[in-house]
């Protein structure tokens, strides 16, 4: 039960923060660009493929395939999340973190670094209870899983 | 579900494999093919949004790079850049900062429709270089300096090719800018003369900018929501929506 809560809510954050990204691409270009990070070029790339890989994600939980495998690559976007987010506050920038559409620069004294990354955290601590435990209900891989179960007959150890 | 269930469960599982291996049955473990299938899903749908993301970036990048020329005249007026003919009809007034990110998404998106329009002398431009991010670098002034630099560019005739090198190298907000020879580099790669570097690191026009700036500032007609932002484009004197990907054509067929 709570995985599916976990799945079901993991998949609405990744599905509304992808569409409101691909929504606005120089909004999310210039968000990226914010975390002074990466040179141009990388800037355009991360911020052309992240909506989309967000989505990605975000479709395969509300469906549940392969729900272990991609609460894993949420975890580790997550964990890059706040890692920008964290040097972008070491360093004294003043960005907002962008992770819900908007982004860029803020007045000083207008950033949230302590409530954006507890944020993440929260849901990397839904995303790591799918990796502990993936089964939830209502997952097509239930289906692939019990369609490929060969029935009781002989078959070489996997 | 409780612990208890899940201990349950787990003892009936191992009843009914115990039953299986007195019947000389091997059960096959997890569903292997069945893992395979769902792991393959995965990465197909995951490499398809990159390959997706990547192909909308890379579709707008070549368009950026194979733009047309700038075969238009600039001239200043004070430190107003005038691009185009001045018997153009119609006429685009663009209110900039050189750190302002969205003002470098607006040179990117717009600068082949503006070139050509400029070329073809549909319309005229006046750069407004405004510095309402002065505060923004640490030093602050980069605004300014850049500013300052962009008019040099003019008297260097180098000014379409400048004035997207430094939207194409636009620092973040937040650090320290380019530096002054970096400002000069990038004018004397595009063959620029040596009085460029004295004049981008004499940083002359500062005041006259900044007094520009301030006036800008305080023109209702620029204000969205009572207060003045970058980018603003006028057409023929009229604020337009941005948002609005349209909003050059537009002006050109009226």
């Amino acid at each position: 039960m709570v995985g599916t809560l976990a799945r079901l809510g993991l998949a609405a954050v990744w599905l509304a923060s992808g569409l409101l990204k691909a929504l606005d691409p120089a909004q999310t270009y210039v968000a990226v660009k914010a975390y002074d990070v990466l040179p141009t070029d990388g800037v355009s790339i991360v911020a052309g493929i992240l909506p989309w890989f967000e989505l990605a994600l975000g479709v395969l939980l509300l469906l549940g395939v392969g729900t272990r495998a991609v609460a894993v690559l949420s975890a580790v976007l997550l964990l890059v999340f706040i890692a920008g987010v964290s040097q972008a506050w070491a360093r004294g920038l003043n960005i907002d973190c962008g992770c819900f559409g908007g982004g860029g620069a803020v007045e000083p004294g207008q950033t949230q670094y302590v409530q954006e990354i507890v944020r993440d955290t929260g849901f990397l601590v839904l995303a790591a209870w799918l990796i502990v435990r993936p089964r939830t209900f209502g997952a097509l891989e239930n289906l692939i899983g019990r369609a490929a179960e060969p029935g009781p007959r002989h078959s070489k150890v996997g | 579900m409780g612990g208890a269930d899940r201990r349950e469960r787990q003892r009936r599982q191992e009843a009914a494999q115990a039953r299986l291996r007195a019947a000389g049955i091997t059960p096959k473990r997890g569903g292997l093919s069945g893992n395979a299938l769902v792991l393959t899903i995965v990465a197909v749908v995951v490499i398809a949004a990159i390959v997706i993301g990547v192909t909308i970036t890379l579709k707008n990048r070549s368009a950026a790079a194979a733009g047309p020329a700038a075969t238009y005249p600039v001239s200043r007026s004070g430190v107003v850049v005038a691009a185009g003919q001045a018997s153009a009809p119609v006429t685009v007034d663009v209110y900039e900062d050189y750190l302002c990110p969205y003002c470098e998404r607006l040179e990117t998106t717009y600068k082949d429709q503006i070139t050509t329009a400029l070329n073809a002398g549909q319309i005229k431009v006046n750069y407004h270089a405004v510095t309402i991010l002065d505060t923004r670098t640490t030093p602050a002034g980069y605004s300014t300096r850049a500013a300052n630099a962009a008019l040099c560019a003019v008297d260097a005739t180098i000014w379409p090719q400048y004035h997207a090198a430094l939207y194409a190298a636009q620092p973040a907000e937040g650090s320290a800018g380019l530096t002054n020879d970096q400002l000069t580099k990038t004018g004397t790669d595009l063959g620029a003369p040596a009085s460029f570097g004295q004049c981008v690191a004499a940083n002359g026009n500062a005041a006259a900018i900044t007094a520009a700036t301030k006036a800008a500032e305080q023109t209702p007609a620029l204000q969205t929501d009572g207060s003045f932002g970058t980018p603003t484009v006028t057409v023929n004197g009229t604020k337009v929506d941005l948002n609005n990907s349209n909003w050059l054509q537009g002006a050109i067929k009226k």
